[in-house]
């Protein structure tokens, strides 16, 4: 069997699930800050607040699968994306631990909303940039990173930055139209109505940017025209619906587009990146750890992945239908 | 001024690590003081365990928290600060950690929100269950993570060809020599932290002549869990003690501050050294005679190995060991003559009167924490210059990144570190200043606890309002 290959699936699984768990709980955050009521402010949190810590997991999941099977690209890729990981994981910080505080401090509490919508904010401008300096693609001499801490500092990497937030503000006004009551529900439209254009155009500026100049995506689309084409247009399309949204659209309707949008970037993604781990010089194979360390993850992985998703879809059920407004406690 | 990378990472990493790991080991101890609190809620349905819950359950949520998100840091700087060390000893932690992932925090995160909000929603026998599951999660985290730490003390079951390790067995990775003594070790100190902060914080309350119920009960179960706790502490330490000697020699050399390949019989027992690395031999010395003979070989003239039996280039620093060990074991024995003393005076009945003792307790509330830290500044910087024992150097694992980089990012940890624990200080003092929520006596009264929540589960929010019985203070 080919064990590399079934272990980047699994990458693949625990990073799309990350990027959409903890895109809604990162979108709404940073639609906190466009929110002045302090009482709907109370209730988008409310709304995420149960089940944000089983969502952020699944980067842990990822970074470790990463460090397990594929060692030499773990090795490479954080000294190279040193800086944005490193204020990424401040903003989850102060993300996570407003959760707690802002229910504790009664007279202060919109301070910690900041710091909790600053840090989404924060938090998804650097997974973007890292996105960005994927796409870039990553200097390696003598299976070491050989470029500077700055080059994520450069037009697509920025550009796929500015994106991002505005990918998981789609996905946060669709959780919102799901789980918010009546008085939210214009907000929710709202935001995805404006987030969703932004997010398409950005994210288009960036993938031609990246054709332009990576030689390696150019020739993937010489390859695979036809099957990047497809997922192009239907991603349009996902977009051009979400930005004509109306209020009396089904509930569930937005949530479902804005996750079709990141399934579609991601497939995009992989599909350009494939077979290389390291995008453009290191691949699956290089990097691969020895066959018993594969086995030792992917054999867990496949006992105790169903397990996880079965307790976290208990969790999610729960806590499901609207989210009560004097929140969940009362 | 020249900076020097590796110096840079490593001050990067002890800084996040020892700050990260003051959370995990109150949340270990805590969780399980929480089930033990809600199992004997459910047993007896006296209202004061569920005070006892509520009131606890707000500060390890906060402690929880801060865990979380400060342990995220460490599964990416492996390779932020020591790339080498990522790619060299990936192949072995990496699946552990993966399986910790799985296993544990996944475990944790799932029932985490349950055991917080849940209580109305899903009845007080499956919250129960939650928050086993929860206590559960802590424990397996903590069994993978010291079998990852205890594989680079000692390392087993790989093979290694032009720097690169592969695994050979799994068993001998997972089960290696000092894992066996150290989880234990670890669990424990967890346990004695929580020990003596419920008790530290129902002794405040004895004497500040406040919420007397609760405050007894709390000191009755942490004194007595502390101190059945610290006396299986000494006896698992000193297996460990043994263990490491085998093979770590250099760790407890510098441990017990003596330079001589062979110490003066008898020999004694050092409390304060002024070692002078350099000459290789301490400036001053002070200790208690025929001591050091006694505990460390256990016989009245024995001779105690030096750090010069340890080649210069790979000695730990001695200072630093040596006091990290001091304070250890140095509060670990006041934790046991507080035990005794807590035993004797429960027997006099005055367990609750003695406001010596309780001013004694109340500032061992973070001596678990503190001792804990120290044992793991013995085992980390007692192991230098190795990052894997005898397998990798610590200068070698240092990633390619830029001094300034570096520097820059310690700053913004530091900065952000300090608002993390300040706000967790000021939040706890505030909810123990505030003191533990009366519960509403019909929790008892309706007979089952069953009742008391469940038909207000949905139908009629105003109601569960007004009857106050919030689970978070």
């Amino acid at each position: 069997m080919n064990l590399p290959l079934v272990s980047a699936c699994f990458l693949a699984f625990a990073l799309t699930l990350y990027v959409i768990l903890d895109g809604f709980d990162l979108g709404v955050g940073i639609l906190l800050l466009f929110q002045s009521e302090t009482a709907f402010r109370e209730h988008m949190v409310d709304s995420i607040t149960p089940t944000w810590d089983g969502n952020e997991t699944w980067i842990i999941m990822a970074g470790v699968t990463l460090l397990g099977a594929f060692p030499l690209a773990y090795s490479i890729l954080l000294p190279a994306f040193y800086l944005p990981i490193i204020l990424m994981l401040l903003a989850l910080g102060f993300r996570g631990v407003s959760f707690e505080f802002r229910v504790q401090s009664k007279q202060h509490r919109h301070r910690w909303d900041v710091a909790f919508a600053v840090g989404s904010l924060v938090a998804a401008f650097m997974q973007g940039l890292v996105l960005g300096g994927l796409m870039q693609g990553v200097k390696v001499q003598n299976q070491h990173f050989a470029g500077s801490v700055l080059d994520v500092v450069h037009s697509l990497p920025i550009i796929s930055g500015i994106a991002l937030p505005f990918g998981y503000a789609v996905l946060g006004g669709g959780w919102l139209k799901l789980k918010s009551n009546l008085l939210l529900q214009t907000f929710a439209n709202r935001s995805i109505r404006v987030s969703a254009p932004f997010f398409a155009i950005l994210f288009g500026i960036a993938c031609i940017y990246a054709v332009k100049i990576q030689p390696s995506i150019h020739s993937k689309w010489a390859s695979h025209g036809i099957t990047l084409a497809c997922l192009v247009s239907l991603f349009v399309i996902a977009s051009g619906i979400l930005t004509t949204i109306s209020e009396k659209a089904r509930p569930a309707l937005p949530f479902l587009l804005g996750l079709s949008l990141f399934v579609l970037g991601i497939s995009g993604i992989a599909l350009i990146a494939f077979p290389d781990i390291v995008p453009f010089s290191v691949t699956l194979w290089e990097a691969a750890s020895s066959s018993t360390s594969q086995t030792l993850v992917l054999v867990g992985a496949a006992f105790v992945t169903p397990v996880v998703l079965a307790y976290s879809a208990l969790a999610y059920w729960i806590f499901r239908g609207k989210t009560p407004e004097q929140g969940w406690e009362a | 001024m020249k900076l020097n990378p590796s110096l840079l990472a490593r001050i990067q990493f002890a800084f996040t690590v020892s700050f990260h790991i003051i959370f995990p080991t109150m949340s270990i101890g805590l969780a399980s003081f929480l089930a033990v609190i809600e199992a004997l809620w459910l047993k007896t349905k006296k209202p004061v365990y569920l005070e006892i819950y509520k009131f606890w359950l707000s500060i390890f949520a906060m402690g929880f928290g801060i865990g979380v998100v400060t342990g995220i840091v460490l599964s990416f700087e492996f390779g932020l600060g020591f790339a080498r060390f990522a790619q060299m000893a990936g192949p072995a932690i990496g699946p552990l950690i993966a399986l910790e992932v799985l296993t544990a925090f996944f475990l944790e995160a799932g029932f985490l929100g349950i055991m917080l909000f849940g209580l109305h929603r899903v009845g007080p026998k499956l919250h129960f269950f939650a928050t086993c599951m929860v206590a559960i999660g802590t424990l397996l985290s903590a069994s993978w993570i010291l079998s990852a730490n205890s594989w680079m003390q000692t390392p087993a079951g790989v093979a290694i060809h032009d720097g690169h390790l592969t695994v050979l067995s799994w068993r001998h990775v997972l089960v290696n020599p000092s894992w066996l003594y150290r989880l234990p070790h670890m669990l424990t100190a967890a346990y004695l932290t929580a020990s003596f902060m419920v008790a530290g914080v129902g002794a405040w309350y004895l004497l500040k002549g406040k919420h007397q119920h609760f405050a007894r009960r709390t000191l009755t179960l942490g004194t007595a869990f502390g101190t059945v706790l610290i006396a299986g502490q000494v006896f698992i330490g000193d297996i460990l003690y043994g263990t490491m000697l085998k093979y770590q020699p250099s760790k407890m050399q510098a441990a017990e501050g003596f330079w001589e390949t062979q110490s003066q019989s008898p020999a004694p027992y050092y409390w304060f050294i002024v070692p002078d690395q350099d000459n290789q031999r301490n400036r001053f010395q002070l200790g208690i005679p025929y001591l050091g003979s006694i505990w460390l070989t256990h016989s009245l003239e024995g001779r105690v190995q030096g750090l010069r039996n340890t080649p210069r280039d790979l000695q730990p620093r001695m200072g630093l060991v040596f006091y990290a060990f001091r304070i250890m074991y140095g509060l670990a024995m006041v934790m046991f003559a507080v035990g005794v003393a807590s035993l004797w005076l429960r027997f006099r009945g005055k367990l609750f009167s003695s406001r010596w003792f309780l001013w004694i307790l109340v500032f061992m509330t973070p001596s678990g924490i503190i001792a804990t830290l120290a044992g793991w500044y013995v085992a980390e910087t007692g192991r230098q210059p190795w990052v894997i024992y005898g397998i990798l150097r610590t200068v070698d694992a240092v990633s390619p990144v830029p001094a300034q980089a570096l520097l820059s990012t310690l700053i913004a940890f530091v900065c952000v570190y300090a608002v993390f624990i300040t706000a967790f200080l000021v939040f706890s003092f505030r909810i123990i200043r505030r003191g533990p929520d009366e519960v509403p006596p019909y929790a008892e009264a309706s007979g089952s606890v069953k009742n008391a929540f469940r038909p207000y589960v949905l139908d009629s929010p105003e109601r569960l309002v007004n009857s106050n019985i919030t689970l978070r203070s």
